[in-house]
């Protein structure tokens, strides 16, 4: 049981969590209120991550994380250490990839929300902000939620793009499915099937959290 | 233009239009048979094509080749997967078939791998390095990362770290080392950011003539040999082995050295 | 439209949605936006909220202004004093009925809040219903909470959007008797949107016509219903006997104007506005337009008698419409109603020739508009 790789892959989920829930927030609040002409652009975009293959991903972010390139040669002027094989390039990776896990079940929830609800706050005097806080956010809070644990619990599930730019480093991008992996190569059937019933387990539970809380929330006002 | 439905003859076409791809598609494997699926390791990935334009050339007969990691490769045969020959990057994975009973016979060493220390380009380590050099890059900083295969499951892996554990330096390179799944996946991080790596000389002798960095082999001394065993399974038809004499034979083995391998004496 | 108190309008706007609309509402007066769907009304609304901004504007209420786009000066709804509900009442389902009201009450002191919203709620007949929430209540009740909420603000305002269209007849009825009943303790200007002329009428002190963006015609429900500026806005308030017609002479000393209309010569009140010999649209609404009756005639048979054969006659409940073709042409035909009782007495039926009389202070004359107005 790698214990090490274990809290890794928690470090990187709970980070991609916490750096993408806001600003998916803000990003699904736009779309699903604003009429503008791009936005069955930006939807594509967004959804993008989903259809295309973590080697395409990975591809992407190995030109985008050398050297050469302009992100990750000002990184390394920076912080003097290259962007990739390291845990901030897993990431940032991590970032991109959740991108639709956070924006489309709050974009749902937002868009579920009758406009009328927030100009009607408005006209009772709510600032924009307290419209957010007492009537947006409590009407939402369940896309958001569901957000949250879809993106954490992918996170903790994603290989393929750790795999080709990570560089399986222990403590640093050597996740827990990189660990699995690695045991499976070698033979150490045990190891294997330990590991993979923990994460079996954790992920069940975070998908169970979900639907449990929808349940519940839908039942309250029907 | 004549309407689909008074035209008589149209169903019939219209089902021969359905089935004939079909025919084609499930006879497939009947003319295939004649191709037998061989399992090499990814290492082998440059020098098997022209071993079997070769064979090709000699025998008229042609084999299909399938590339992977070693354990991979391993997994997959004891999982049934329908190869007739595994030419592996070591030994331990050949055993495990063996003592599965999975081998037609035992195996036997077609190859010897070399191991070397590749610096790319735009690597802060200057070209044409010398092995002296690696413990004073280490401490004055300016090696940050070096690649090699995982030593859990991959040979070549398995090797550096034997190398680097010979030259005292595997403690303290803890920290900078970059492990790919396979000694492929080690050459492509060393291009891609790494500041060195330590590949087989096959790939180095490939990178090198695309210049994108320069090499110099360790010596093997440092190292348990990396022996490439493979390995006849059950189902071997005769190309398979054919395909399997072919590669003990002078034109493959100087094939294999001109690859950066080399090869067995005729008493290994 | 100089008004220092009370709400004025002025909108102008070319695209996404034309506009031109200009009123003013004083305190206690309730003014009724009618129009078809399309017609803008739910915007002017928006507009006089802040949810939505003309090109160009002048909205100010008490002296306050509110948009003004020469001065680049436009507040946001939350610093509007208005009190609005919605079509829909945008009631906001986790909240209790008393949640909703109180959320209006941002500048009470928040020991008041509960206090006053629970009068609030007792104003509009909702009492013991303040913990419910709005999934819980009815149609009706929703609507009512949607007004309590309006009124928390202490709005200057109060803007109506189509708040009875949601619900039943019956309750409809209900809710527009306690909205008139409330206005006696309302010392706001009222904006009501409606699509209905009838409702609008009932309720309205003023009654403003819109048609496309453009307010065609304000006024009170009895002229606007009975003389209406133009073809258009007679349609548009539903009156559909609108003919040409053209001025022969004007008789000042029996009060009279005479109208020749196909072979008659009607006589209508004297209206000096139009030239003798000029060409006029003329409207009668139905029940200036009456039955000459077989069985037990009246003493109005002299009073513009015009004659003709029944082309439709359509039951609905205890009335019949009727459509009369005049002279048997089917060119010129007037709608007209009767109870049941007078179409089963005279054995009404279609094709059956008949007359009527078109009351002189009935007819109401109207420059011509443009034929397909």
């Amino acid at each position: 049981m790698d214990w090490l790789a274990f809290s890794l892959s928690l470090q990187l989920a709970a980070w991609t969590t916490i750096v993408l829930i806001p600003i998916a927030v803000v990003v699904a609040r736009v779309i699903a209120w604003r009429r503008f002409a791009a936005k069955g652009f930006i939807e594509a975009l967004v959804a993008l991550p989903l259809v295309l293959p973590p080697t395409v991903l990975g591809y992407y972010m190995l030109t985008v994380f050398s050297k050469n390139s302009l992100l990750g040669g000002a990184y390394q002027s920076l912080f003097n250490q290259s962007l990739a094989f390291s845990f901030e390039g897993l990431l940032l990776a991590s970032l991109v990839i959740n991108i639709p896990f956070a924006i489309q079940p709050m974009q749902r929830a937002f868009e579920a929300m009758p406009g009328e609800l927030r100009e009607a706050a408005w006209c009772s005097g709510l600032s924009r902000w307290q419209t957010f806080l007492r009537i947006e956010f409590p009407l939402a809070w369940t896309g958001i939620l569901t957000a949250a644990v879809l993106t954490f619990a992918h996170t903790l599930g994603e290989f393929g793009v750790v795999l080709m730019v990570g560089g399986n480093i222990p403590g640093e991008t050597k996740t827990i499915a990189i660990a699995i992996y690695d045991r499976v190569q070698a033979f150490d059937d045990r190891q294997a099937a330990t590991m993979s019933a923990l994460l079996l387990m954790f992920s069940f539970v975070a998908i169970g959290v979900i639907y449990f809380v929808n349940d519940r929330f839908k039942q309250r006002f029907h | 233009m004549q309407n689909a439905r008074s035209d008589p003859s149209k169903p019939a076409r219209f089902w021969l239009a359905l089935i004939l791809p079909m025919w084609v598609v499930f006879a497939i494997p009947v003319f295939a048979a004649d191709k037998p699926l061989i399992a090499v390791a990814s290492s082998l990935n440059g020098v098997i094509g022209p071993i079997s334009q070769g064979f090709a050339l000699h025998t008229g007969q042609q084999v299909r080749v399938s590339f992977g990691a070693s354990g991979s490769l391993t997994r997959q045969i004891v999982q049934g997967a329908p190869f007739e020959l595994f030419l592996s990057a070591d030994k331990s994975y050949v055993d495990i078939l063996i003592d599965n009973g999975l081998a037609a016979t035992s195996s036997e060493i077609y190859a010897t791998g070399r191991l070397v220390l590749f610096v790319p380009d735009n690597s802060p380590l200057p070209g044409n390095p010398a092995l002296a050099e690696l413990p004073s890059a280490l401490e004055d900083g300016r090696l940050q990362r070096l690649a090699i295969a995982n030593p859990e499951h991959a040979p070549y892996g398995r090797a550096a770290r034997d190398a680097l554990q010979f030259l005292g330096l595997w403690q303290t390179i803890q920290g900078k080392l970059l492990f790919g799944e396979n000694v492929a996946q080690a050459a492509q991080f060393t291009t891609s950011g790494a500041d060195a790596g330590i590949v087989s000389l096959s790939i180095a002798q490939d990178l090198a003539s695309s210049g994108q960095g320069t090499y110099i082999l360790l010596p093997e001394s440092w190292h348990q040999p990396l022996h490439h065993y493979m390995v006849l399974l059950s189902p071997a038809g005769k190309v398979a082995r054919a395909f399997y004499d072919y590669l003990k034979q002078s034109g493959a083995q100087q094939i294999f050295r001109k690859f950066g391998f080399s090869t067995p004496t005729p008493s290994q | 439209m100089q008004a220092k108190h009370g709400l004025r309008v002025h909108l102008e706007q070319a695209a996404p949605i034309p506009l031109n609309v200009s009123f003013d509402c004083r305190p206690g007066e309730l003014v009724a936006l009618v129009g078809p769907s399309g017609s803008g009304k739910s915007t002017v609304l928006r507009c006089i909220a802040g949810l939505n901004t003309p090109t160009e504007g002048l909205v100010a209420c008490n002296g306050d202004e509110w948009l003004n786009t020469d001065r680049g000066l436009n507040q946001p709804p939350q610093k509007r004093a208005i009190g609005i509900v919605f079509q829909s009442y945008a009631l906001f389902p986790h909240l209790s009925a008393l949640e909703n009201v109180t959320v209006a009450m941002q500048h009470v002191a928040s020991d008041q809040r509960k206090t006053r919203a629970l009068q609030l709620l007792r104003t509009v007949n909702l009492d013991g219903l303040d913990k419910r929430r709005p999934h819980q209540l009815s149609g009706g009740q929703r609507q009512r909470v949607a007004l309590a909420r309006a009124l928390a603000r202490e709005p200057s305002a109060l803007l109506l959007d189509e708040p009875f269209s949601s619900v039943d007849q019956a309750t409809r009825r209900k809710l527009q008797r306690e909205l008139a009943g409330l206005r006696g303790s309302m010392a706001h200007p009222i904006i009501l949107v409606t699509h209905d002329v009838e409702e609008a009428c009932l309720l309205a002190d003023r009654v403003c016509i819109l048609y496309r963006g453009q307010s065609l015609d304000i006024g009170s429900p009895t002229k606007i219903l009975n003389s209406p500026r133009h073809k258009l806005a007679a349609n548009l308030v539903g009156l559909t006997n609108v003919f040409r017609g053209k001025i022969i002479a004007h008789q000042a000393e029996r009060n009279i104007t005479l109208l020749s209309w196909l072979d008659y010569e009607l006589e209508t009140r004297h209206c000096s506005r139009f030239a003798a010999g000029s060409t006029v649209d003329w409207v009668i609404p139905p029940q200036h337009i009456l039955l000459h009756q077989r069985v037990r005639p009246s003493r109005g048979e002299r009073e513009n008698p015009v004659h003709g054969s029944i082309d439709e006659l359509v039951v609905l409940g205890e009335a019949a419409s009727v459509t009369l073709m005049v002279d048997d042409s089917s060119d010129a035909t007037m709608t007209f109603n009767l109870p049941m009782h007078v179409v089963q007495r005279n054995q009404l039926k279609v094709r059956d020739n008949i007359s009527v009389s078109l009351r002189t202070e009935g007819i109401h004359l109207m420059p011509p508009g443009v034929e397909n107005g």
